[in-house]
């Protein structure tokens, strides 16, 4: 019923293309990026380094996100896990939720890919057969029609064009096959982005993007009706992590691969900039005891690949009771 | 030893061709090559390298093949990777 909003106007922020080009493989140059895709990878093979076991934010996230496996009665024999928070995600399927038998771990960056690998050698006891493939979400090398669902924890808000990444996530899939996904909304490290920028006007008299562009949440519904899903859902969390200070934020930022990788991103910051935003984060932002807290607001979203066997909204015009006489209808039933 | 864990990182690498894999540009299907150890997508000839067992498939790692090297396969596939290949080109 309410799915009717949803096809109002595309107001992304993204300059968007309907399909992806796949002609002109080697010429990315022509359209607009915003994000250095490039820099991404070397920033996560960096974080796969880094990263520590077991990420509380992270592993939120994800068992937030495979929860609702458990809510379809389906089960998903080959499932496809793209990038982002990948070892979270494959820790919790290994406790066997959603029956997957065959999962795809898929990240642009090889180290963290290696490291996944690394760490399933060591804790292979159930049968789920892993395999692992380097790749880029904007290019899925993924056959049409052969996953039964597409997994993506905090790994889309960083592809130029989400819009095409999701079209292909949906190609992939099998009819009836479930996409879930999780990305950073836009109220995402919203104290970081002000301290910033106040810092920088007081210290450089102007401003240079620090902190990525993000989804809104009304952008998440039009994303999944777009890419041609069905039954799309879309709910929000938001999460505040609390640190020591400023630093320890970039730190955690660092180590989830989640630093900054804008095309046009100024490359050097000050360290006078760096430490001045550090302290107008305490000044304004700082609890009682002593912590600065960040902000992460996840959206979740929830989609199918179309298939027959799915509810679907009655044609127009075929009702044959009035919604005035709805009341004595379900009087008489009674 | 090196042999038996070769032979089972070769099996997954060949289910996952068979049954998932797809040239990322093109979206047509791969080739396994086992001289070069890398997966080959004959419709664009671009050949992507297999790292410790694990298909590099971003766009950026691929190699476009010198005309010689992506007719090698057959001369069926020969013309149409030309065409494709000049198509890509002029785009």
């Amino acid at each position: 019923m309410m799915r009717g909003a949803f096809f109002s106007k595309f107001s992304l922020f993204r300059k968007t293309k309907p399909f992806p080009n796949f002609s002109s493989p080697f010429s990315t140059t022509s359209k607009l990026n915003i994000f250095d895709r490039q820099l991404k990878r070397k920033q996560r093979d960096r974080a796969a380094w880094l990263m520590p076991q077991n990420d509380p934010l992270l592993n939120t996230v994800a068992d937030n996100l495979l929860d609702r496996l458990q809510d379809c009665k389906k089960t998903f024999p080959s499932a496809l896990c793209l990038g982002g928070s990948l070892q979270a995600i494959t820790n919790s399927l290994h406790s066997g939720r959603g029956a997957i038998e065959k999962l795809i771990v898929m990240d642009p960056s090889n180290d963290m890919v290696q490291r996944c690998k690394n760490a399933d050698r060591v804790s292979n006891e159930d049968n789920m057969e892993m395999m692992f493939v380097v790749g880029d979400e904007e290019f899925l090398p993924i056959k049409e029609s052969s996953v039964d669902l597409v997994i993506s924890c905090l790994g889309l808000h960083w592809t130029n064009d989400l819009p095409g990444a999701m079209i292909q996530s949906m190609l992939a899939l099998k009819p009836d096959g479930l996409f879930l996904a999780a990305i950073f909304g836009g109220e995402t490290l919203k104290e970081l982005r002000i301290a910033c920028t106040i810092a920088q006007m007081e210290r450089e008299g102007g401003i240079s993007p620090r902190v990525s562009p993000l989804a809104q949440v009304r952008d998440a519904g039009n994303l999944l009706t777009r890419a041609g899903f069905t039954l799309p859902s879309v709910d929000v969390d938001e999460y505040t992590v609390k640190y020591e200070s400023a630093l320890e934020l970039i730190e955690h930022l660092r180590a989830m691969g989640e630093t900054n990788a804008l095309s046009e991103m100024n490359v050097i910051l000050k360290r006078d900039t760096a430490l001045a935003t550090a302290a107008i984060y305490d000044s304004m932002f700082a609890a009682e005891d002593g912590t600065v807290p960040a902000t992460f607001q996840v959206i979740y979203m929830t989609g199918w690949k179309e298939h027959h066997s799915q509810q679907k909204p009655k044609r127009r015009g075929s009702a044959t009771v009035s919604f005035k006489d709805i009341q004595t209808q379900f009087a008489n039933q009674s | 030893m090196v042999r038996v864990s070769k032979e089972v990182l070769q099996k997954a690498v060949t289910t996952l061709l068979s049954d998932f894999l797809v040239c990322p540009l093109s979206k047509n299907p791969l080739r396994y090559c086992e001289a070069s150890n890398s997966l080959i997508s004959d419709a664009i000839g671009v050949s992507f390298p297999i790292k410790n067992g694990v298909p590099c498939l971003v766009p950026r790692e691929g190699k476009i093949l010198d005309e010689e090297d992506a007719s090698k396969p057959d001369n069926d596939t020969n013309s149409y990777t030309a065409s494709d290949e000049s198509q890509a080109r002029s785009s």
